[in-house]
Parts: C-alpha cells; structure tokens; sequence
C-alpha cells in the first residue's frame, strides 16, 4: 500500500508570507508572521526547535502529555522585530 | 495594487485515500467488553471481534474465520479463545489457532490478524497501522490520573455513528476557534494551537458568555475557563478543562475520540470525569458530570448536523481570522503517510497565537511609544554628535 502525500500551503500565505525572526536568547530561528497585534503564528524547524533552552528546560514534561506551551524569550523577540519594522502586523499594513 | 480575477472560486476535493491512520484508536470503555461475549466492532473498512481472554484481558481480532469465513464475533468464549459459530475452530488472543475439535492437527498457517491492544483508565484502545509494525512507543496515550482516583467520578461515556463524513471533518475542530462561541457557549481570550511531532493542543483560556448561563445551581459566579486539550495521535483527544468559580475550582476531563468505520462514517465517542468538590456527594459529582456531558452532547450534535451535509474541502479560502487548518491537516496527514514517508514539515513545531488579554490599541501605542523613544534617542545623539563636532 503506497501513501499518496498531498500537503497543500496556506492560501494566507499568497499574499503575506512569513517573516524570519531569530531569538534573542538561543538564537533560534523560526519563521513567523502576524495577521493582527493579537495573533501570531510561528513555524519552526527541528534544528531551531532543539535550540530552544525554555522547550529543553521543559522536556521531558512535568506532567505526562502535557505540551510545550511557548517560549517567552522568543516571544520578546518577536515583539522587538514588530518594533524594528522587521515583522509586519498585517492589520496595520492595510491600515496605511 | 492587484486584483483578483472575478470568477468563482471551485471547490477542490482530493480522492479519499482508501486507508486508515496509523495509532492507537479508543473503542470505548473496558467494561463494557468484559461480559464474557464476543463483541463485534466495524472499524478501518473491517468487522473485528473483541472478548476477554481467561487472563482477563481485552483481545482484537478480525473477525472473519480463516477457516470458512464464519463470523468470530457471532460465536462463544471457550476457554478463554474465540470459538467460531460455523465449525467451532478456536482462536486465541494472539491470532493463532489453538485447537479444532474434530481434528488431531491445527493446519500450519492457522493465523490470523490481531490487533495490538492497550487497555488503560477504563478505556480500550487498538493499535492500527496499515504498515503492520508494532505500535510506536513515542505515541503511547498519557495516563489520565483523575480516572482511577477515588477523588474523581467514574467515566460517563457516550457513543454515536457519525454516517455520511470522514472522520477528518472532526479533527478540524481543534482549530476551529470561532465554533467554541457559537457551539460551546464560551468566549476565548486566550486561544492557541501548537502542532509538534504526533500531539497536536489547542490552549484556551475563556469568559463565560454573558448572555448564555452556564451550569451552576448553587448561585457560585463563574470566573472563566481553562482548557487544554490535546490529540496524542489522529483520533484521541485528552481534554483537561477546569471552570473557575469565586467558590473554587471545578475540574473535568473530557475525552474526545473516534474511530472510522470506513472512509464515510466513524464512530464518535466522549467521555467525562469530574473532580468530586469537597462536601458533596458522589451522586451530587456524578450529575455534575452528566450535566456538563448533556451540555458538551448538545454541541456535538449541532457539529454532526453540519458535518452531515457540508462538503469535503481541500482548499478552504480562509479569512485571517481563521485559525490554522492547513497546517492542521499538514499534521494529520502524517497518520495517513508510510513513516518512511513522514515529512519533517508534517511533525515540525508550529504555534497559532491569539492573545486578547492584551488590547489591540495598548499595544499599538506602546510600540509606537518605543519608535518614537528611539527616534527620539536617535535624534537627540546625533545632535550631541554634531554639538561635539563643532
């Protein structure tokens, strides 16, 4: 039995795509994009995922299942590359 | 500026793949297997057959006997093995013949296929793979404390077939941010998804919905809602979910799983405990329950009506409101992929964020507050690098 794999890409994507950001702290790099000041989505990749020293700090979890909720240093960073201009909020770009 | 061409959008829809997701898949509680009957189950496009050994544990097999054809689910516990109704052939728990009654010899290849089973918390689960390998000792289901505590209620279970869809319209749910004010009555203000190798969570935290009444009969005032729930695999969702009162809090898990009778229709089942609060009764805690799983069924059929009648999609235009479905389905589709084939991009770590607790205009204000601080700066340092110069 053969798999066939289909993985189609956002279609959000087309217009607006993600942005590189690099942490401050571990210097993990991720792809990330923000459609609004209240919403971001982060993509990862394993290398960087494996960077990540709060994840490590947090694995194996505490309590059986439960998952890595987020890293707050990354989240700093993402919000100083808002700041720099290197991150775009997407809300505020249709805004102009 | 670009405009987009003025011609309807179609609807793409790949060919169902005619296969079934690797991992472990719940059938329902362990007790309700344990009557000393064969019990018959359809699920992955099969009929199964499952009975409690003479060890008491809980055996898979396909139900066909390899024999004739008989139907194992049809016939009797003898010994601990599966009896065949049609020539009485038994079969054990491991997939092999053990004995024919009328012959001195089993033939050779008297085997048949069984299913890896893992009976824990009161639930029965069954390993598929369409690979044949063993189960993957990474996906293993977490234990569930709550459910062999004294302190928790037992589980109070339902169980619907789900006719007419793919059992993939359910998983959807788990980015579906926007269905939890419309069919869970609740309103997140804090909502988050991450994917990361075989679970996939969604975190939130949320306000009761002022205009909808949650239950509560002694007059406690609910403060919010923590949720978080995640799939370990592509059918088990493990829901801990606690409502804050001023009273104290109320704690819950709620199981969500399904399994698929074929590539049209799956059975859906759910499951809830709920932490006994101090004072009251079991009979008190166990109607808690029952509520709270009468409010989740409510919702779970309004879900069913929907997925009934709408159409298969593979391509959704979604708005940036919506949360991540394709990224969702990036991941699910790792369960439907031989694991040679598993792309990194189906197991990667991805994060869907939306945070409310934070407003929209403070935050734009401060950053705006921090470029004008570093414009500021900027300008006041160059000037006393000129001032310097001079």
């Amino acid at each position: 039995m053969t798999s066939q794999v289909v993985v189609r890409p956002d279609v959000r994507l087309e217009n607006a795509p993600m942005s590189p950001v690099s942490c401050d702290t571990c210097g993990a790099r991720v792809e990330a994009r923000k459609s609004s000041w209240e919403q971001t989505s982060i993509q990862w990749h394993a290398a960087d995922t494996e960077r990540c020293l709060e994840r490590r700090a947090a694995m194996p979890p505490r309590i059986a299942g439960t998952p890595f909720g987020g890293c707050a240093s990354l989240r700093t960073a993402l919000s100083r590359a808002v700041d720099r201009g290197e991150l775009p909020v997407l809300t505020e770009a249709d805004a102009d | 500026m670009t405009t987009a061409p003025d011609i309807p959008r179609k609807i793409e829809s790949d060919p169902i793949a005619q296969r079934f997701a690797r991992g472990w898949h719940c059938l329902g509680l362990s007790k309700d297997f344990r009557d000393g009957k064969p019990h018959q189950i359809n699920a992955f496009g099969q009929k199964l057959v499952v009975w409690e050994d003479a060890e008491g544990d809980l055996k898979v097999l396909d139900a066909y006997c390899r024999h004739m054809g008989g139907d194992l689910s049809q016939g009797t516990i003898k010994d601990g093995n599966i009896a065949c109704p049609f020539h009485d052939w038994r079969w054990g728990g491991d997939g092999r013949c053990k004995q024919i009654p009328y012959s001195r010899r089993v033939p050779l290849r008297a085997r048949t296929s069984s299913w890896p089973t893992l009976d824990q918390d009161g639930m029965l689960f069954v390993w598929n793979d369409p690979e044949g390998n063993p189960p993957i000792p990474e996906q293993a289901i977490p234990v569930i404390p709550g459910a062999t505590s004294d302190e928790w209620t037992d589980w109070h279970w339902y169980s619907v077939k789900i006719d007419g869809s793919n059992c993939r319209e359910i998983v959807d749910n788990v980015v579906d941010m926007a269905h939890f004010f419309y069919v869970h009555f609740s309103m997140p203000t804090f909502f988050k998804n991450v994917f990361e190798g075989h679970v996939a969570t969604q975190f939130m935290d949320g306000t009761d919905r002022a205009d909808i009444a949650v239950p509560s009969e002694d007059g406690a005032e609910l403060l919010g809602m923590r949720s978080v729930a995640s799939y370990f695999g592509p059918s088990f969702m493990i829901d801990d979910l606690t409502y804050e009162y001023d009273t104290g809090d109320f704690k819950s898990v709620l199981i969500n799983c399904h399994y698929p009778v074929d590539t049209d229709s799956f059975v859906l089942q759910y499951g809830i405990i709920v932490k006994k609060p101090e004072g009251v009764s079991d009979e008190y805690a166990l109607a808690s329950a029952v509520n709270m799983g009468d409010f989740i069924k409510a919702g779970f059929e309004q879900d069913v009506e929907i997925w009934k009648n709408k159409a298969r999609i593979d391509n959704p235009l979604l708005c940036e409101e919506d949360g991540p479905v394709y990224q969702l389905r990036r991941w699910y589709q790792q369960f439907y992929t031989d694991i040679a084939d598993v792309k990194d991009e189906m197991t990667e770590r991805f994060e869907f964020e939306l945070d409310m607790t934070r407003p929209a205009e403070a935050w734009a204000q401060e950053v705006a507050d921090n470029v004008a601080a570093r414009d500021a700066a900027e300008a006041a340092s160059a000037a006393a690098e000129a001032e310097s110069v001079r």
